[in-house]
């Protein structure tokens, strides 16, 4: 028993940390290809700090355009890797271990590329420091009763909470690839990061400690996040942007999104390092059940807003959900956006196609381009027909707009593939850990039967 | 001079009896070094429970506390500005950061406090010169402990590491450097 026990911990570690020594051609072709997507979306970048945002298609009134629904989308699409670190793990659901490193590490890198979009919108990013409350001898302050400076704290405070939940339960795993690095060198970069983690049960006491308390503090975090961004347009005049289901609403939205793109992820991933006996078919299964969960709170929320547009009377709500978004300039992320998120998360109520993976994956990346586009009809459409007639305008985003999302997908996948190639993918202590409990409690039930 | 032993278990149970049994020959420093937390060892040990939440509560009180302050001695005392009508003093409007800075705080001294506790960011421990010492993050699981000379019953290097050895240790050996 004790023997294949401590076989099997052996086996698991080896299986989970093989992939940081052994890279292939592939990784190398996949490197080259998003690392040439990412130099491209350097150059966007670059092209529009010099010659300004007249390079996108952004007019007056369409001032937020791209820039804020990209921001949007991707702090969304973060939200799911908290939710499934965080609050499955104080609900005790231990399904999450096989998947949680995933989803974090895709929180990670999605903020990073939310945090790029406000900076290159301020137009003159070089002042982005004008957002910190730095000792300013001019007294130009903040203001700190508007939303802006909310999200700048929320957005700030997301990324860096995540980061060191991300690397506080990374640490056993890299003191496990520490000790079995081939190399003396690979060894040293490891144990430098691994911050000399050598197991002590007092350690783990602390630790255990500190994972339960950063859980407890990254899930009110995390539905205050989504909240705060709603805040930004809820808190706005517009049609169609002032409601109180904002901050719930987005919330959903935001998980939606994010369990759209953990299975987009997940799904090639688990196939190419053939980690099905770790992320199994009921894990799969169960992001694809909370998947449609989520889509469900969405569609609530679809519902009551065009609800309380037609309930309230008002001629300028009733204007923008039913005559601007179904059939006004760019009304097609509206019929993208019906379909992706409210007709096709329907099929995940049927177990046979919740199972099929590559149908589940399809329909994750849908998905993903029906939040995109969600984002899209609220931002942009909302500001293309105001109260004004005389005030509308249509948007007609640019190719240096086009490339920027691009180029932000490209550089996404490519700090991802990094963490793939790099980092145990899997929370390798704690998948050993529930395995050993779940033994322990088999052979309790055992004896009480003998 | 305190002698130090550290031994090698195949698994939690087997280690979880050995604290049991070196506990009952007197031995009072003991840790295990496990390549995951588990129950048993956790028990047998019976270390209190970590002290880290109070000082997260602190850390979070002090981070929400200073960051209102901040926001009322920006927008309400040397800068007032009527936007919207609403009050320089606006308490509403200031929960929203205060609650971010709370939680980055409060987030920020967890980290720091579970590194610090656990005596980490050291890159190095005499444990990691012991053969063998890499499955202690991988399958197997350790004791180490320290004789104290004179002692009630902690009797002699040779007595414990035969205990050790009759309860099943992979392997005993002394640990120079010393526990930790």
């Amino acid at each position: 028993m004790t023997q294949s026990a401590r076989e099997a911990d052996s086996a698991l570690t080896d299986q989970l940390v093989r992939t940081v020594w052994s890279g292939s051609v592939y990784f190398r072709i996949a490197f080259a290809v998003l690392g040439l997507g990412s130099a491209g979306f350097a150059a966007l970048m670059l092209y529009t700090f010099q010659r300004g945002i007249g390079l996108w298609g952004n007019n007056i009134p369409v001032a937020w355009a791209f820039a804020i629904v990209n921001f949007v989308f991707w702090i969304g699409i973060g939200h799911a890797g908290t939710f499934i670190s965080a609050i499955l793990y104080l609900l005790e659901q231990r399904w999450r271990a096989a998947v949680n490193r995933f989803s974090e590490a895709m929180t990670l890198f999605a903020v990073a590329q939310a945090l790029l979009f406000p900076v290159l919108h301020l137009g003159r990013p070089w002042f982005a420091y004008w957002l910190i409350p730095y000792p300013d001898r001019m007294q130009v302050w903040p203001q700190v009763k508007s939303p802006l400076p909310w999200d700048f704290a929320a957005v700030f405070t997301y990324g860096t909470v995540s980061l060191l939940f991300f690397y506080l339960g990374l640490l056993p795993d890299l003191a496990s690839t520490r000790d079995s690095a081939p190399e003396r060198w690979r060894r040293r970069i490891y144990g430098v990061f691994a911050l000399g983690w050598r197991g002590s049960e007092d350690a783990w006491r602390h630790y255990r400690m500190a994972y339960l308390l950063l859980a407890g503090l990254a899930t009110p975090l995390v539905l205050s996040v989504h909240s705060i961004v709603s805040s930004d347009f809820a808190v706005g005049l517009t049609p169609g942007w002032h409601s109180t289901i904002f901050p719930p609403f987005f919330v959903a939205g935001a998980i939606f999104s994010g369990f759209a793109m953990v299975l987009s992820l997940i799904i090639p991933a688990r196939k190419a390092f053939h980690l099905e006996n770790v992320i199994t078919a009921r894990h799969v299964d169960n992001c694809a059940k909370l998947l449609l969960v989520t889509g469900l709170c969405l569609e609530y929320g679809y519902a009551v807003e065009m609800f309380v547009a037609w309930y309230s009377g008002d001629e300028f709500e009733l204007w923008q959900f039913f005559v601007t978004r179904p059939t006004g300039p760019n009304c097609w992320a509206f019929y993208v956006m019906m379909f992706a998120n409210v007709l096709l998360p329907q099929l995940l109520w049927s177990r046979r196609l919740r199972t099929n993976l590559k149908l589940l994956w399809v329909i994750s990346l849908v998905v993903n381009l029906g939040m995109w586009c969600e984002r899209f009809v609220i931002i942009v459409m909302g500001l293309e027909r105001e109260y004004l007639r005389a005030d509308e305008a249509a948007f007609n985003p640019t190719w240096v707009d086009w490339g920027l999302l691009a180029g932000s997908v490209c550089f996404f996948l490519f700090l991802f593939l990094g963490f793939l190639r790099w980092l145990p993918v899997v929370a390798l202590s704690e998948v050993k850990e529930g395995r050993r409990e779940r033994e322990r409690t088999l052979a309790q039930a055992e004896g009480a039967r003998g | 001079m305190a002698e130090s032993l550290i031994a090698e278990f195949g698994d939690d149970a087997a280690l979880a009896r050995a604290i049991d049994r070196v506990r009952e020959l007197g031995v009072r420093e003991l840790d295990a070094h496990t390549p995951y937390s588990t129950e048993l060892v956790r028990d047998a040990l019976g270390a209190p429970p970590s002290r880290l939440s109070t000082a997260v509560l602190v850390g979070g009180a002090l981070g929400a506390a200073a960051a209102y302050g901040l926001e009322w001695y920006l927008v309400a005392h040397l800068y007032p500005l009527n936007v919207g009508g609403r009050p320089p003093h606006f308490p509403l409007g200031f929960v929203p950061i205060a609650f971010e800075m709370g939680v980055l705080f409060a987030s920020g001294t967890a980290f720091v406090g579970a590194l610090f506790l656990g005596r980490l960011v050291r890159l190095w421990a005499p444990v990691f010169e012991v053969p063998g010492f890499e499955h202690a993050s991988r399958d197997t699981f350790w004791l180490t402990l320290k004789l104290e000379p004179g002692s009630a019953n902690a009797g002699s290097v040779e007595r414990v590491s035969a205990e050790l050895a009759a309860l099943g240790a992979l392997s005993v050996r002394e640990l120079p450097g010393g526990t930790a």
